[in-house]
């Protein structure tokens, strides 16, 4: 409640004149303004029209509209959703108006609006976590397994031209390494290792021209090594593992699932961050980080698929464990080597089940010498 | 004895709407975008108050949190839609065409009728909180009869190759139109869509001169001397199209039977402002990049002179420097893209709205005493479908 200081004997009164607008009819009545001290819970304006009974709001209530372009004046409003207006165009009449009105603040949403709003947020996030998460990734993975070998062969095709694009740094996309000796030894690596598994499609292994120390499996059958990787193995047994793992990838139909996933997530997240300006880098990175959340489980699974076949093959799983020491003395554990391995379990985890995996009953090297510098040279 | 129009006064100026787009959209990047609720009230509510017909502003009245919780319950919805429906649709393309660009265009296909109903819901959430007199405005539901029947135009209009498009304009508008209400008079679309052909005009003639000089490069390639003008007419002609339409259909609209409008605005002067305002933001964005580059490039010419290489090294060589160029980058690039849209809002917006509202009268004023208030439309969802599909309003 304001304390109102009288100076004399009568109050400074109050007079006005203001178009008057009652919510009621499109009509605008010139009303006299004037301010009752004495109303029954504290002052009041009141407002009389030419015609019909005079109005009388509490100064409590009064609120000023905010934002409103140009003048003269100010518009009035009570405080709630009353849709009466007063337009005040005397500055001067406004200002000594203004200065007896406790709280001209913008009328403030309803009761409850906010914590409304606390619940709707969370139950909308939710639900939106409940899509991305679940939803979809289920009926990816249902999806996966319908999806027919030349389905899945021409989405691994689209996406290893994306990536080829994606990486490449000039116009042209990613070279293909094809060397055609170094090919011959990889395929009879891969020959090699492929003998011991089911795959519902041939396998499809090709070497990229680009530094990155990684290699991934894409759907229908691709399984593509970077020249970086090579570079990295100190022996073929080593890549040998690698690509194991990669093909326990395509045995599980892993691509296909995630490629799926992608394109169902995708669209929401672009949904999501909306209209607002470099949208689309954080939509990348958020990408990545989904993709990263979900394909640990099916890493593990790779990992196990790729000791039998190893074993199978005659050759060491440790050099799967090899390969990741030296990564690790190179960049460390779960840092550094952001690019791929950011998805992948924690590598200390895989080379202990690496080593857990014992050793193929008869070894045999995964390529002779000569194949091996052969394949070494597959990008020259 | 018909009194004379009203007249629509407009009485925003350049200086407070630049002010009130920056503070604003200032926040929006600040808030990672939360605050653009906030932003569209705000301006709307200044643009609003800016029309003044008879010289009692216009008043909107729609809250930011009303329009964040609609825009919470579309992302929802759209949500399910979008990532269902384009794995499906995804799987499909390639597992019965193994192509993937049919599955994108099939999913934009689907969310087309999403949205003509967010355009519709959107109109609707705008005049339940626009006010004049006091008054509400209001339109009824029908935001999914009017998505088919917009797409049933499209495809008419795009199968006589855009020659029936003033069918599409009056059918659309009149189903608008004749579902609006001020206060509780309800608003009519009279007239036939064949009056608009005269708004056609410049569209056609562009139109034509642009396939003749296309047909023509078939035997000369100096045609394209021809298909240049001839699209630049035909992109002038769709202002024209869009100002001349407004003004037909305008003429044969009625309030509560008797109140009519008489609007006038002007091709010439429209499309004046959507090119002198464009072009002075290009400028001046333009010299405001150039200044910046050029300093920069001062900047760290001085800085490297003054301090040399042991400087840099105990600073930590190319690090810093990187992290700093970069921040400066991207700062840099957030604030080109809010002046744009606040030059976009004091030389484009508020001058092509201005024009609307002063060319516009409304005739037998004295009717609209008799109008009365019609009751409030809650509406939970607000424009959130429109917010969420980034429909663009103008404001």
């Amino acid at each position: 409640m304001s304390v109102t200081i009288h100076v004399g004997a009568a109050a400074p009164g109050f007079a006005a004149f203001a178009d008057y607008l009652d919510g009621e009819r499109s009509l605008v009545q010139r009303a006299a303004l004037s301010i009752l001290e004495d109303a029954p819970g504290g002052a009041a304006l009141r407002i009389e029209p030419p015609a019909g009974e005079s109005v009388v709001w509490p100064l409590a209530d009064v609120r000023v509209l905010p934002d409103q372009a140009g003048g003269p004046g100010i518009v009035l409003g009570r405080d709630g959703r009353d849709p009466a207006r007063l337009i005040l165009r005397d500055e001067d009449a406004a200002a000594r108006l203004a200065a007896r009105c406790p709280d001209l603040r913008p009328p403030r949403p309803g009761p409850g609006l906010w914590r409304r709003l606390g619940l709707m947020a969370a139950g909308a996030a939710g639900s939106v976590m409940v899509i991305i998460f679940v939803l979809v990734p289920l009926l990816a993975n249902q999806l996966a397994t319908l999806l027919p070998p030349e389905g899945e062969k021409a989405l691994g095709d689209a996406t290893l031209s994306q990536i080829r694009e994606a990486l490449s740094q000039s116009r042209a996309p990613l070279a293909v390494c094809e060397d055609a000796d170094g090919q011959a030894a990889l395929d009879a690596m891969v020959a090699r290792l492929a003998a011991g598994a089911d795959l519902p499609y041939p396998l499809q292994v090709q070497v990229l021209d680009h530094g990155m120390v990684n290699a991934f499996a894409l759907p229908g059958g691709h399984v593509i090594l970077f020249e970086g990787l090579i570079d990295a193995a100190e022996e073929p047994e080593e890549v040998a593992a690698v690509l194991a793992h990669e093909i326990g990838h395509v045995a599980a139909r892993d691509p296909a699932r995630i490629a799926l996933r992608t394109a169902g997530s995708i669209g929401v997240l672009g949904l999501l961050l909306g209209d607002f300006a470099g949208g689309s880098v954080v939509l990348l990175l958020t990408e990545r980080l989904i993709q990263a959340n979900y394909t640990r489980a099916a890493e593990t699974a790779a990992d196990d698929f790729a000791h039998g076949l190893l074993k199978r093959a005659g050759m060491p799983p440790e050099a799967l464990g090899a390969m990741f020491r030296r990564l690790r003395e190179k960049h460390g554990d779960a840092k550094g080597l952001v690019a791929h391995f950011a998805s992948h379990p924690r590598l200390a985890d895989r080379i202990a089940a690496a080593e857990r995996a014992g050793d193929a009953a008869a070894r045999e090297p995964a390529l002779t010498e000569a194949q091996w510098q052969a394949f070494r040279g597959i990008c020259d | 004895m018909p009194l004379r129009p009203l007249e629509i006064e407009f009485a925003g100026t350049r200086g407070p709407l630049m002010r009130l787009a920056l503070a604003t959209s200032v926040k929006t990047v600040l808030t990672l975008g939360i605050y653009r609720f906030w932003a569209k009230t705000r301006l709307r509510r200044w643009y609003w108050s800016a029309v003044r017909p008879g010289g009692v502003p216009l008043e909107y009245a729609g809250e930011p949190l009303e329009k964040l919780m609609g825009f919470l319950i579309a992302v929802v919805f759209l949500a399910f839609y979008i990532g269902v429906v384009n794995l499906v649709l995804v799987f499909f393309s390639f597992s019965l065409l193994a192509d993937n660009g049919t599955a994108y265009a099939l999913s934009f296909v689907g969310l087309v009728p999403f949205w003509f109903y967010a355009r519709y819901r959107a109109r609707r959430y705008l005049l339940a909180r626009t006010r004049w007199r006091g008054l509400r405005f209001g339109q009824e539901p029908g935001a999914w009869a009017y998505a088919w029947r917009a797409l049933g135009h499209w495809a008419v209009t795009l199968l006589s190759l855009g020659l029936l498009l003033p069918r599409q304009t009056f059918w659309l508008e009149k189903f608008r139109t004749d579902r609006t209400w001020y206060g509780a008079a309800r608003l009519e679309q009279g007239g036939r869509w064949q009056m608009l052909w005269p708004a056609m005009r410049h569209l056609l003639m562009g139109g034509a001169l642009t396939a003749l000089g296309l047909a023509a490069t078939l035997v000369a390639k100096m045609a394209w001397l021809i298909v240049v003008p001839g699209a630049v007419w035909a992109l002038a002609g769709l202002v024209y199209y869009r100002v001349h339409s407004f003004r037909i259909l305008a003429a044969h609209k009625r309030l509560a039977g008797g109140i009519g409008f008489n609007a006038q605005p002007r091709a010439g002067r429209v499309l004046r402002i959507y090119i002198l305002g464009n072009l002075l933001i290009a400028i001046l964005l333009g010299v405001l990049i150039t200044a910046v580059t050029v300093l920069a490039a001062l900047a760290f010419a001085a800085l490297g002179g003054l301090a040399g290489p042991e400087f840099w090294a105990a600073l930590g060589g190319g690090g810093i420097l990187t992290g700093v160029t970069t921040a400066a980058g991207v700062v840099f690039y957030f604030v080109i893209f809010i002046l744009w849209g606040v030059l976009g809002h004091a030389f484009v917006t508020m001058p092509v709205l201005a024009h609307y509202a002063e060319t516009l009268e409304i005739e037998n004023p004295h009717r609209l005493a008799e109008v009365t208030q019609r009751p409030r439309d809650a509406f939970a969802e607000a424009e959130g479908f429109a917010e969420a599909l980034d429909v663009g309003a103008a404001i």
